[in-house]
């Protein structure tokens, strides 16, 4: 957290849509949404399952690309990017927290925090320390070599949520990241997550379902049926 | 480079599958290697009999009877003198020496043993022809062939059949009932391009041979030495014209005799040989195949496995020249590691035919170079597809995937 005063990214959905083709049929999960996300907002994007809101996240994240509409990354426009730039903009400006953690099976957790940094072709010595700074921040300083197989859930969303910021990102996108975990865990890795956003000031974009966790963001937002319910 | 590194990593995570997909490569760089030394020693075990014989040599052979319009074969004829190996000897400036010969079969006996050989009559020059030496004794001159004498020298192996390991010389034999004094015992010299043991056979004067005991007066073959290797055509030419004149073959006639240079043979066997190895390292290099569909196969199932893992990577920044680069570097280590390891086993069962079946395989070095480089290129070739498909992957259906 060196780059305290980083400002964070400002995103813009402008009538994104995103329509999935399975065996023919056409199965629209967003039907046209503009958003604007502002630089170091903490949004909450809520919605019952199935009603297009982690679409909306990976559409924000550049994991997927919106069938019409376009994203916007600052004033620049980013969806129709190539793979590979799609790819190092997410390995710069955008961390993921996922709901189930998404950790890599069979490697250390100072390993997962480091992996951005090695994509981003870090030097060996200044990932590690990096990544031991990060897991140290988030309280799981002393597992450096647990493997994630060997962690608990809320052990394992602490190591991703290290894993996300170790590139330093403007954009923090969490898919649930409290929906495998039981409520004593959940509210400290939400608690974590609020404080490194305070600290931060990273624009951090927050999927839930669940109401009570949406009380903490700055601006709530509800999606329903692939459509913006009022902002 | 940090890439390559975590391509070995993910290997190391499966210590057993990856040691059972290098199987493959193993198995097929050492065979390759064996196989090709193999026929290496083929090569070298026919060179060194050439040698034996002396690549100076060159023999003139009768040509075939025609025997009521049949032809009977090549060196069935009796046209051949010892006059023309003595013109040969004197006329032809590129030949060295040379002695005619002529062999049958029989009977010899010691008074303790008897044995069934090839009896050899020769002129007195045929030693150094042949460019063979005496163990033992001595051999016979001008004065025992023009007296036909009844002198012999003993073949290695005739040799310890009727005397056991003890001298011989100075005993006597009886070849058909006839007395003969030992003189001599030759060298061993071993097997003939032809699989003839060398060593089995007694060597008397021609003459005796000839009027004692066959009651001919050809030879059977002329056996002439080239001065070096590089006048072995020159003299093949002139020993043709000599004996041309001599046969009084007309221009453009057939000649009755033939001659043959061993190093035409040597050419030959060599190329044999050539074709030997070259077909038993293509046999080899199927098995060097299959052992890259092995890895083609399990790099397929890994990318399906990891999915998730590809997945993760991607999401968090991974381009997919990196996941390609990534999955390129598990193949090519698998195969170059397994190339490596067959390479190393290669060599010791090369070590192990030599010293236990005492077959000259020499260590092929740059062959297995090679084919070690080959296999890793293999490697990598197998493991193109399984990595571009999972350069390819869609970052958001690998992470759902389950």
């Amino acid at each position: 957290m060196q780059e305290d005063d980083r400002p964070g990214l400002s995103v813009r959905l402008d009538a994104v849509t995103k329509i999935y083709v399975v065996s023919g049929e056409e199965l629209p999960a967003i039907r046209g949404i503009t958003l604007s996300i502002d630089k170091g907002e903490a949004l909450a994007v809520v919605g019952s399952s199935g009603s297009g809101k982690s679409t909306l996240l990976h559409l924000s994240g550049l994991l997927d690309r919106p069938t019409t509409g376009a994203v916007f990354y600052g004033d620049r426009r980013v969806d129709h990017l190539p793979a590979s730039d799609r790819a190092v903009l997410r390995n710069r400006s955008v961390g993921f927290v996922f709901q189930n953690f998404q950790l890599i099976p069979r490697t250390t957790a100072i390993e997962n925090v480091e992996m951005p940094l090695l994509y981003r072709g870090v030097s060996a010595r200044e990932r590690r320390e990096r990544a031991r700074n990060l897991l140290a921040s988030v309280g799981m300083g002393d597992r450096e070599r647990h493997y994630s197989s060997q962690l608990s859930g809320g052990q394992q969303q602490r190591v991703a949520i290290a894993r996300a910021l170790a590139a330093s990102p403007g954009l923090l996108l969490a898919d649930e990241p409290t929906g495998n975990l039981d409520s004593r865990s959940a509210s400290s890795v939400l608690e974590l997550l609020l404080s490194i956003q305070e600290r931060s000031r990273m624009t951090l974009v927050l999927v839930t379902h669940d109401t009570e966790v949406a009380r903490f963001a700055t601006r709530t937002v509800r999606v329903r049926d692939g459509l913006l319910e009022g902002s | 480079m940090l890439l390559v590194f975590l391509g070995l990593k993910a290997l190391l995570r499966n210590p057993y599958r990856s040691i059972l997909t290098s199987l493959g490569i193993v198995i097929g760089v050492l065979s390759v290697i064996v196989l090709v030394s193999i026929g290496l020693g083929a090569k070298a075990l026919v060179l060194q009999s050439i040698q034996n014989l002396g690549p100076n040599l060159l023999v003139v052979i009768p040509g075939s009877v025609t025997d009521s319009g049949a032809q009977v074969g090549g060196g069935t004829d009796t046209t051949l003198t010892v006059d023309d190996a003595q013109a040969i000897r004197e006329d032809c400036p590129d030949v060295w020496n040379a002695s005619g010969a002529l062999r049958t079969a029989a009977q010899v006996q010691s008074p303790h043993a008897n044995w069934s050989t090839v009896i050899l009559g020769a002129e007195p020059n045929y030693l150094p022809v042949r460019d063979w030496h005496l163990a033992h004794g001595g051999f016979f001159g001008p004065e025992e062939e023009a007296s036909a004498a009844r002198v012999a020298v003993l073949g290695r192996l005739v040799a310890s059949r009727l005397f056991g390991l003890g001298n011989p010389v100075g005993n006597f034999i009886q070849i058909n009932h006839s007395p003969f004094r030992v003189i001599g015992l030759l060298s061993s010299k071993g097997q003939s391009p032809m699989g003839m043991n060398q060593d089995d056979m007694v060597v008397i004067p021609l003459s005796t041979l000839q009027s004692q005991i066959m009651g001919v007066t050809y030879v059977g073959v002329i056996l002439a030495a080239a001065g070096s290797p590089d006048r072995v055509d020159d003299a093949k030419r002139e020993i043709r014209d000599l004996l041309r004149l001599r046969h009084h073959i007309p221009p453009g006639g057939r000649p009755d005799f033939d001659i043959q240079a061993l190093s035409d043979i040597a050419k030959t066997a060599n190329r044999l040989s050539l074709i030997l190895t070259v077909l038993l390292a293509l046999i080899a290099s199927i098995s060097l195949f299959v052992g890259g569909i092995g890895i083609l196969n399990i790099m397929l199932v890994s990318v399906r496995e990891r999915t998730r893992e590809i997945g993760i990577r991607m999401a968090i920044g991974a381009r997919p020249r990196d996941i390609l680069l990534q999955f390129l570097t598990e193949s090519a280590a698998l195969s170059f590691f397994g190339g490596l390891v067959g390479g190393l086993l290669g060599i010791l069962s090369i070590l192990a035919i030599r010293s236990f079946l005492g077959w000259p395989a020499p260590i092929p070095w740059e062959g297995s170079l090679l084919t070690v480089a080959g296999a890793t290129f293999l490697g990598i070739l197998f493991g193109l597809y399984p990595a571009w498909r999972a350069s390819r992957l869609d970052p958001m259906e690998a992470l759902r995937y389950e």
